[in-house]
């Protein structure tokens, strides 16, 4: 008896031992996650820029972000946000561009790095000049006074070779960066190395700001989230089960669909598109009974508050900067001188057939006589389409060739492949304003839609002009996934024009090797430029090295 | 304490389970490829069946662009070499575009997993049909389940129409084409060399496999497929 009690209570003590154990390695293991960069890291390839210029960065994500798409918005003082950029991620890194717009007015600006689901904004501070205006005359502007700002770490093992303390204009510089052993096998992911102008003493710090993410926990994996909400016209109230449609005008239209929850929301989400896509947006109740209003859910400005600001002198050596910059740029612009280069960006594969499916006829009006309306088209020229206008109300019905009968219900109906709903819109046109009609005769299927008969029109100019924006339809161009772009270097052929290159080498992904070679020609800029080397290991730390050097 | 655990376990599973169906939710309602197709119209009522299976079963469908969407009702309809799906949202049967489609499979009642592949098929007609892969590899074994409308007595039904199956078999690789085949002993020798007859009749002996229809053919033609024989077109 006693010695069952005795092992009782050995197995009592083990099975504590084994429960504090657990519980020591899942603090252990919780400790570590917490010691990991949870933010952005954001940089900018210079501090001070001008109007009209292109500024570069570049971004190192936290290795436990879920999303693969980063959001980078340029905002003035008051929060607003003046230019919106969307970045994929490879390896929890990304690089970038933003176009400086020449209207901006000199002073600070803030470039905020987010997505969907992180909690945690970076904040990065730059100064623009106008190019036009100047630094003003007061001498002072309005910066950020944060305090939380993020520190990093610069190894000193880490070697840079081959650039003088001084070098000619419009010299060839070739330059060797030597990776420790040890820090070549904590890398993670690519290197970005920089060489651009620096103004000594004036350096832009990133700051972090905590935010209440998203709570709908919908990921950015591949492609950019467009989302919005749809309400009630009448009351206002989430419209429950109402129908979104979404279609990308192309050659052959693309076309999707969401139906609303009780929060009237919709999502959809553009895998792998980049650049800029003509979007159109309708709302409308499946029984056709009220009316809907559809409204975008984007936020123009961040959150008020997000920064604190303070006074500041701008110091006369910016200033002569400055001035400087203004006359470079002045000179790139009369010579056409582009910064950059735009990679022209991937699109998904083009549909084998449209969303409607294979038309049963295709019909140009072309090679028949001029046709004034669209009354008289389907009475020539479309075969199973009646297209009447009874007491000035048309009506539009398609056969149903398995039923050798005309649907009661009007179809599909499509202008340059965007549904309408409005026949008066068709109406008016005729054969030269039309390039083909597209015919289903039969009802047509797109998961849970279905379509008695479809007809698409194709007009000749295809710009969807003729589709009216409303309060249940929104037409706009969608800035998806920017392209990649590669940094501009003048060619031999051009040694006549001034070189005027802030930025002499940009590689913003460049492989980690024991030895990394870079060969770049000095502009005709005199300063101080700095060579930066930066990446991040794998225990999410960012690390640098920088090495500065004078242009006579 | 073990409380406490479980207690932090099942929160860290309800989060989990959060996350996971919000994301379910717009791949499902938003941006998953939509299923295209026309409204089935059910064939009259001859003698047989025109489909494969008495009715309808759950399987999953094959996107050109590799996504996939499972947990569908689907019936292949052997006699017009089509697939039909039914979608409960709208109580409707739906026959799926066939040009939309890579494949499909399907369990059916006997618990076999029975994969359909579209291909491009160059004989008498040129089409794309769906071909059942009874093996795959370097040279597939493939069969067309056609049932053809045939006359009959009008005992048996009183429009003297049945549906009859025909079946075809195919063994075909990507570069040499089809080439047809029938389950027997001798068809399927018909496709080596003397020499290799030889290996290809000892092995069959020796495992013991008699080929008398189409489960044994394929159990034949898996055994020969791993010893990498030289097959003749």
């Amino acid at each position: 008896m006693i010695r069952i009690t005795i092992q009782i209570i050995k197995n009592k003590d083990f099975n504590v031992k084994r429960k504090l154990l657990i519980l020591l390695l899942l603090f252990v293991t919780l400790a570590g996650k917490t010691q990991e960069r949870k933010y952005f890291s954001l940089f900018t390839d210079r501090n001070l820029y001008t109007s009209g210029e292109t500024l570069l960065f570049k971004i190192f994500g936290p290795e436990n972000e879920s999303s693969g798409i980063i959001h980078i918005d340029l905002i003035n003082a008051s929060g607003k946000k003046i230019v919106e950029i969307n970045k994929k991620t490879t390896d929890h890194q990304a690089d970038g561009f933003i176009y400086l717009p020449d209207s901006l007015s000199s002073g600070y600006y803030l470039l905020c790095t987010s997505t969907r689901n992180n909690p945690t904004l970076t904040f990065n501070q730059i100064y623009i000049c106008n190019r036009f205006t100047g630094i003003p005359e007061a001498g002072t502007a309005i910066r950020s006074s944060e305090t939380m700002i993020v520190a990093e770490n610069q190894v000193n093992d880490l070697e840079i070779k081959g650039i003088n303390k001084t070098s000619q204009t419009r010299s060839k510089v070739q330059a060797t960066i030597h990776l420790p052993g040890k820090l070549l096998s904590q890398i993670k992911g690519n290197l970005w190395v920089s060489i651009a102008e620096t103004i000594s003493g004036y350096n832009s710090e990133s700051f972090l700001k905590s935010i209440k993410p998203k709570e709908d926990q919908i990921v950015e994996k591949d492609g950019v989230i467009l989302e919005g909400f749809v309400k009630d016209f009448k009351t206002g109230e989430p419209f429950k089960n109402g129908i979104v449609f979404l279609s990308i005008p192309d050659s052959i239209p693309r076309f999707n669909f969401y139906r609303t929850g009780s929060d009237g929301y919709f999502y959809f989400q553009f895998d792998n598109y980049y650049g800029k896509i003509p979007v159109v947006i309708q709302g409308l109740d499946p029984e056709r009974k009220r009316l809907v209003k559809i409204v975008l859910n984007h936020q123009e400005s961040v959150p008020a508050g997000i920064s604190s600001f303070e006074n500041w002198t701008v110091p006369p050596e910016l200033r002569k900067i400055a001035a400087q910059n203004i006359d470079a740029l002045t000179f790139r612009k009369i010579f056409n001188q582009q910064e950059i280069t735009i990679q022209p960006g991937s699109r998904p594969k083009a549909e084998a057939y449209p969303f409607y499916g294979v038309p049963t006829s295709v019909i140009d009006p072309h090679p028949f006589i001029d046709l004034p309306d669209f009354t008289e088209i389907s009475r020539e020229l479309l075969p199973g389409v009646k297209f009447r206008a009874y007491n000035r109300i048309p009506s539009l019905q398609v056969l149903n060739s398995a039923m050798h009968a005309y649907f009661e219900d009007p179809p599909l109906l499509l202008i340059d492949g965007i549904p309408i709903h409005d026949l008066n819109i068709v109406k008016p046109l005729g054969s030269k304003d039309i390039d083909r009609v597209e015919i289903c005769n039969g009802e047509r299927f797109y998961g849970d839609l279905a379509f008695p008969g479809v007809v698409a029109i194709y007009t000749s100019k295809s710009n969807f002009s003729r589709i009216v924006e409303s309060d249940d339809l929104i037409k706009f161009n969608l800035d998806v996934i920017q392209p990649a772009a590669q940094l501009n270097i003048p060619s031999e052929k051009l040694q006549n024009e001034p070189d005027l290159r802030k930025v002499l080498l940009w590689k913003p992904s460049l492989k980690p090797e024991e030895t990394v070679r870079l060969d770049f020609e000095t502009s005709d800029i005199r300063g101080s430029f700095k060579l930066l080397v930066r990446g991040t290991t794998s225990d999410g730390s960012v690390f640098y090295k920088e090495q500065i050097f004078e242009v006579n | 304490m073990t409380n406490r655990i479980l207690l932090i376990i099942t929160l860290l599973g309800f989060f989990t389970a959060i996350t996971a169906n919000a994301q379910e939710t717009i791949q499902k309602n938003g941006n998953t490829e939509k299923i295209k197709g026309t409204r089935f119209i059910p064939y009259p009522g001859y003698s047989g069946s025109p489909y494969l299976t008495d009715k309808f079963v759950v399987g999953e469908i094959e996107f050109l662009d590799g996504i996939k969407a499972g947990n569908l009702e689907l019936r292949y309809s052997t006699y017009r070499d089509e697939l039909i799906y039914y979608n409960a949202v709208i109580s409707a049967q739906i026959l799926i575009d066939k040009i939309s489609l890579k494949g499909f499979s399907f369990t059916d009642d006997k618990g076999e997993t029975r994969v359909f592949r579209r291909q491009y098929y160059i004989g008498l007609l040129h089409e794309e049909r769906f071909f059942e892969v009874l093996s795959d590899g370097k040279v597939s074994l493939l069969v067309y389940r056609k049932v053809d409308l045939e006359t009959c007595d009008t005992s048996y039904n009183k429009f003297g129409l049945a549906f009859q199956p025909s079946f075809y078999y195919y063994i075909y690789t990507a570069d040499k084409g089809y080439s047809p085949i029938k389950m027997n002993r001798s068809s399927l020798l018909s496709k080596f060399s003397k020499p290799n007859q030889k290996l290809v009749k000892k092995m069959l002996r020796k495992n013991k496999v008699l080929i008398e229809d189409e489960h044994s053919f394929i159990s034949a033609w898996n055994l020969i497929k791993d010893k990498e024989i030289e097959i003749i077109f």
